[in-house]
């Protein structure tokens, strides 16, 4: 029932096989936005444009008003993710220890903007208010593992590890 | 409904049960000031500016106006000086990062932001603040986005979701990052209604069509009806220095609620378009040469009258406008009638069509309508049958999206195409059938509503007249095969059938799909018969719901022109023409004896008449039969053949092109008279500015014509004309100019008392299905219809409407598409036995596999000229793109 999608993909290279099966489990339920976007990035690590453009043809929900709630929450991620993510403290602790060359210096090294992804998806570079260990101050978090103590000078070896 | 007494500013009030503060004060003229709360948008309470003190049971508290609901004894306080503190405040953080740009920007006068500034005496804010400075964004040519002066109240959202079903614009990010945009930023792609325009408290949207080029209190404002489709919306021009610089709308006006699509916000400009015709244009060795009022009427009324000395006046052909109003469509119809003594008169929707007309009044005889279009708001179940609403009547598609909204109501849409039409109702069944099976899909539903006692068949077999008759009519409706020749699945007929039975009421709205099927006229009966059985079964004093039907004609004055008589068959007001008692009637009214040629219907077909070479002379008022008749190698055929041409026109169309005489006629904006929309609702013009160059309205050239000729056309103002048409039409008794300035007039309701008790007999008409198919060499099946974005000469010189679709396309399947290497966008040419056109592609899913679609609507591809019967087999190739 209701409007059928009438949208025709115009780049057929790109998998939506993946996106089709998680639809078919959600698109008879009603207000399953936020599962099926939350399915949609555990699939494919982020929320990619041309899966939102499936998805709205298919829920018959205006990408407008999907990207609205993805934008909304902080779990959604409209570009692809690096391997590792990078926290970068920003919180009072923190910026009052020098976070801002700590950021600008990780930035340099990886050549990306806050919230970017490095070329070779390596690394995403996020800004966070208070990972809660200001005793610690300037600290940063890599996946699961926190840095703490750090100087513009000493934040590039961090990198260099997880690197090699 | 329960009605709550309460007390706002010392004044008492009453207001339903359930209203908002907010809204009790605005019916009753009481001021709150408040950004984000609008009567037709959801409730958002976000502005936090209609703070007010209420008390209610012993209490006093603040409350936000629009978000707290009335109570009984209630006493509310609008301006206490604890209130006007809290609004000052919430205004200094709306104005701390706001652009400020008041001298620059125009929406300055107007303001909501500015006015309440004003009204609280704002002195500059206590914060020190970075006033925000985004740069604008205008990516399209009707809509500018500047969101440093947003203050994200949130109604531009909910007019694009909740009216226009779109959705083309939501809140982006969170917290001091929040904007109103679109996904990924991408440019504006939307129906261009201007919706969030319209309901936009600040000067965040705007105008592009008004660019620079006049303030808000420099205008005036005349409020008329839009020139384009049959929905009749009433538009407010604002004229300066008389010109017209902008369309805004008034919800409060007409039966659009303020609504409008992007014709009638942003397509004004022809009206002063450098390609209107200016003079009277006679043709001289091929070429027209401008010449003087006088010397043009004087040439016509010599020709004219040569031509009846020589022939007799009826070998002289009328065609009337779906775009004139009803006062010159009725002069006409006189002029053909009396002064040319010719009953060869027509107009395109009647040559399209000339059972409709019949069919129509029996639906009015019937009493299947509501008082008007407007009633489809009261809707329970919406049933859209071979009518692409989003595109031929777009505003229709906003009263029925509040239907959905305030009833729940549920929809049922068959069509050909997977047409669009955004709604949110809980039931949307659509039924997507083969081209040629119309009748025997709507013949199933009706058997399954018999057979499983979907509607109170005693009530009906006792209300109705031949109720048998239907049953066995129906009894041989095979489902299977109606399951097999429509492609709708069994499932889907008993659901459609169960939706349309449901209590309450029921709009069927019919369109171009089924009209000019080659079984229209049986589907629309079959129609009729299905409108009856739910409106006997719904309708009883303790449940008062009605079926009602529409039909979605083409042109604003659609309905008019044929209500005029500017049809073969009828006198004004449907009356007969071969009945002699109502000629007598006619011809005592209008002083004159009608020749003998005034008689029968049949022997004066235009069309026919003309292709046998008995059609000497035309004359054409506002009506451009070379890309409007269906078939246009035939009417190219026939108009070859005729010696004298007269058009009207404010443009020069490519009927004008063949005419001996072109008169140069005013556009709707500079004339006075009435219009008759597709719920046969009339309504009143009013002139905004003078005609244009040397323009005169239609019903003056009639008329100085006619006086050239020895007639006494001698009207001076519309009304002398309107109280004619009284007198003349039965169906227009009740009406009256003046009165029109307060109220519409809607005929159909006056005959209400006349419906009486004579009990309604069925068609019961057989089921009948058509093959429809390509063929070897041409194997696509090509469909016409309306677009939302043109219609005719005055959408093809807008500029702003060109700039939103430029180009005429084809609608082709996407698996077609592949079969034939065709990608969207590839410039292709459109084939047929009869004629070729080429324009751009469009790979989509609308259309299913074998059929392609090409709008009607774009002058400069007549597409017409590939059309030879109902469903046009074609080819389609690439070409070159030049
Ligand atoms: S013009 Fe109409 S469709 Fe487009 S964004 Fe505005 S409200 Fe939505
Ligand atoms: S653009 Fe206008 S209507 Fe939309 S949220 Fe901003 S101020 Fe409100
Ligand atoms: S074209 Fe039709 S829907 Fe659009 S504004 Fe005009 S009357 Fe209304
Ligand atoms: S401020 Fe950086 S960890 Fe708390
Ligand atoms: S009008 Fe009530 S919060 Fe905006």
């Amino acid at each position: 029932m209701g409007e059928i999608n009438t949208n025709v993909a115009e780049d057929e290279t790109f998998d939506l096989s993946k996106a089709e099966s998680i639809l078919e489990k959600y698109k008879h339920i009603r207000g399953s936005l936020i599962p099926v976007l939350q399915a949609i990035q555990f699939e494919y690590g982020y929320l990619p444009e041309k899966v939102i453009d499936f998805v709205s043809g298919e829920l018959n929900i205006s990408v407008n008003e999907i990207i609205g709630v993805a934008t909304f929450y902080a779990q959604f991620h409209l570009q692809q993710r690096g391997k590792h993510i990078i926290k970068a403290c920003s919180g009072t602790a923190c910026h009052v220890k020098g976070a801002k060359q700590i950021v600008e210096k990780l930035s340099e090294k990886l050549e990306v903007h806050v919230g970017d992804t490095t070329k070779d998806k390596l690394f995403t570079l996020e800004e966070v208010a208070c990972l809660g260990a200001c005793s610690l101050a300037p600290v940063i978090m890599v996946d699961e593992d926190v840095y703490g103590q750090l100087s513009h000078n000493t934040v590039g070896n961090v990198i260099d590890g997880i690197k090699s | 409904m329960k009605m709550i007494h309460l007390t706002i500013d010392d004044k008492s009030i009453i207001a339903p049960e359930g209203t908002n503060i907010f809204q009790a004060a605005l019916d009753n003229n009481i001021y709150i000031p408040g950004l984000c709360y609008h009567p037709k948008l959801s409730q958002f309470g976000g502005c936090r500016l209609c703070y007010v003190e209420v008390t209610e049971r012993k209490h006093t508290r603040h409350r936000f106006a629009c978000a707290h609901p009335v109570s009984e004894g209630m006493v509310v306080k609008v301006n206490t000086t604890e209130v006007n503190r809290h609004r000052k405040t919430v205004m200094e953080y709306l104005l701390a990062h706001h652009e400020l740009a008041c001298p620059t920007c125009n929406k300055s006068g107007e303001c909501g932001l500015q006015n309440i500034a004003h009204e609280l005496n704002m002195s500059p804010g206590r914060f020190k603040t970075v006033r925000m400075s985004a740069p604008v964004i205008r990516d399209n040519p009707v809509l500018e986005l500047n969101r440093n002066r947003c203050i994200l109240c949130g109604r531009c959202v909910s007019a694009c979701k909740e009216i226009e079903g779109v959705g083309a614009i939501d809140f982006q990010n969170r917290g001091f990052k929040t904007v109103i945009g679109t996904a990924f930023d991408r440019p504006l792609d939307c129906s261009f209604c201007g919706g969030c325009l319209a309901v936009c408290p600040t000067g965040a949207w705007q105008d592009r069509t008004l660019g620079f080029s006049g303030r808000p209190w420099e205008f005036e404002s005349i409020p008329t009806i839009c020139p384009y489709c049959s929905v009749g919306c009433t538009i407010v021009l604002n004229t300066k220095e008389g010109s017209v610089r902008r369309v805004v709308s008034n919800d409060k006006l007409g039966i659009n609620e303020g609504n409008l699509c992007v014709k009638g916000r942003f397509g004004h400009e022809f009206i002063h378009s450098p390609e209107r015709i200016k003079t009277p244009l006679i043709k001289k060795d091929g070429e027209f040469q401008p010449a003087r009022w006088e010397d043009a009427i004087e040439m016509v009324s010599d020709k004219l009258k040569q031509i009846m000395e020589k022939h007799g006046g009826n070998v002289i052909g009328g065609i009337g406008s779906e775009k004139c109003t009803n006062e010159e469509n009725y002069l006409f119809q006189k002029f053909c009638r009396t002064v040319l003594g010719t009953n060869c008169i027509d107009n395109i929707s009647n040559m399209k069509a000339p059972f409709l007309n019949g069919l129509l009044y029996k639906s009015v005889e019937r009493g299947f309508f509501t008082d008007s279009l407007k009633g489809i708001e009261n809707a329970n179940t919406l049933f859209f049958f071979g009518v692409d609403i989003t595109e031929a009547i777009p505003v229709v598609g906003c009263m029925a999206r509040k239907a959905i909204q305030l009833n729940s109501a549920n929809v049922v849409i068959a069509n050909p195409r997977n047409i669009i039409f955004k709604n949110t109702a809980k039931n949307d069944v659509r039924l997507t059938y083969s081209l040629g099976s119309q009748h025997i899909l709507l013949n199933a539903i009706i058997k399954v509503i018999i057979e499983d006692k979907l509607v109170d068949l005693k009530k009906i077999e006792s209300s109705t007249s031949n109720f048998s008759s239907l049953c066995s009519s129906v009894q041989n409706v095979s489902l299977s095969n109606a399951e097999q020749l429509s492609g709708v699945s069994l499932e889907m007929i008993r659901s459609a059938a169960k939706l349309l039975t449901k209590p309450g009421n029921c709009c069927i709205v019919y369109g171009k799909d089924v009209i000019e099927d080659p079984l229209g006229e049986d589907t629309i009966k079959t129609l009729l018969d299905l409108c009856a059985l739910i409106d006997v079964s719904n309708h009883s004093d303790i449940h008062p719901g009605r079926a009602s039907i529409f039909c979605s004609r083409y042109h604003n004055n659609s309905q008019g022109v044929n209500d005029m008589g500017v049809v073969p068959e009828f006198l004004p007001g449907y009356v007969d023409i071969n009945d002699a008692a109502n000629k007598e009637k006619i011809e005592k009214l209008w002083g004159i004896k009608f020749s003998g040629n005034i008689v029968s219907k049949n022997s004066f077909n235009l069309i026919d008449l003309a292709k046998n070479g008995n059609v000497k002379s035309l004359y054409v008022m506002g009506a451009d039969p070379l890309t409007e008749y269906p078939n246009g190698n035939e009417i190219r055929e026939c108009i070859k053949n005729i010696e004298f041409i007269v058009v009207q026109d404010s443009f020069m169309t490519e009927t004008a092109k063949l005419a001996d005489v072109v008169f140069p006629s005013s556009t709707f904006a500079e004339k006075e008279g009435t219009y008759t929309n597709t719920g046969f609702t009339t309504q009143r013009l009013n002139r905004a500015i003078s005609p244009v160059g040397n323009a005169k309205t239609d019903w003056e050239i009639i008329c100085d014509i006619a006086k050239k000729m020895g007639q006494s056309f001698s009207y001076r103002e519309i009304k002398e004309i309107t109280e004619e048409i009284k007198k003349a039409a039965p169906v227009y008794s009740g009406f009256s100019y003046d009165r029109l300035r307060r109220k519409e007039f809607h005929w159909p309701s006056l005959l209400l008392d006349k419906i009486g008790s004579n009990k309604y007999t069925f068609f019961a008409i057989r089921d009948k299905s058509l093959k429809v198919k390509g063929e070897k060499e041409f194997p696509l099946v090509l469909i016409t219809g309306a677009s939302m974005n043109h219609q005719g000469a005055y959408s093809a010189k807008s500029k702003a409407l060109v700039s939103v679709a430029p180009e005429c396309f084809v609608e082709i399947n996407d698996k077609d598409a592949k079969d034939m290497q065709i990608k969207n966008g590839d410039m292709v040419m459109v084939e047929s036995r009869q004629g070729k056109l080429k324009m751009r592609s469009k790979v989509t899913r609308k259309s299913p596999s074998g059929i392609v679609f090409v709008p009607d609507a774009y002058v400069n591809i007549p597409i017409n000229m590939l059309i030879y019967q109902e469903y046009t087999p074609v080819k389609i190739y690439t070409v070159l793109d030049n």
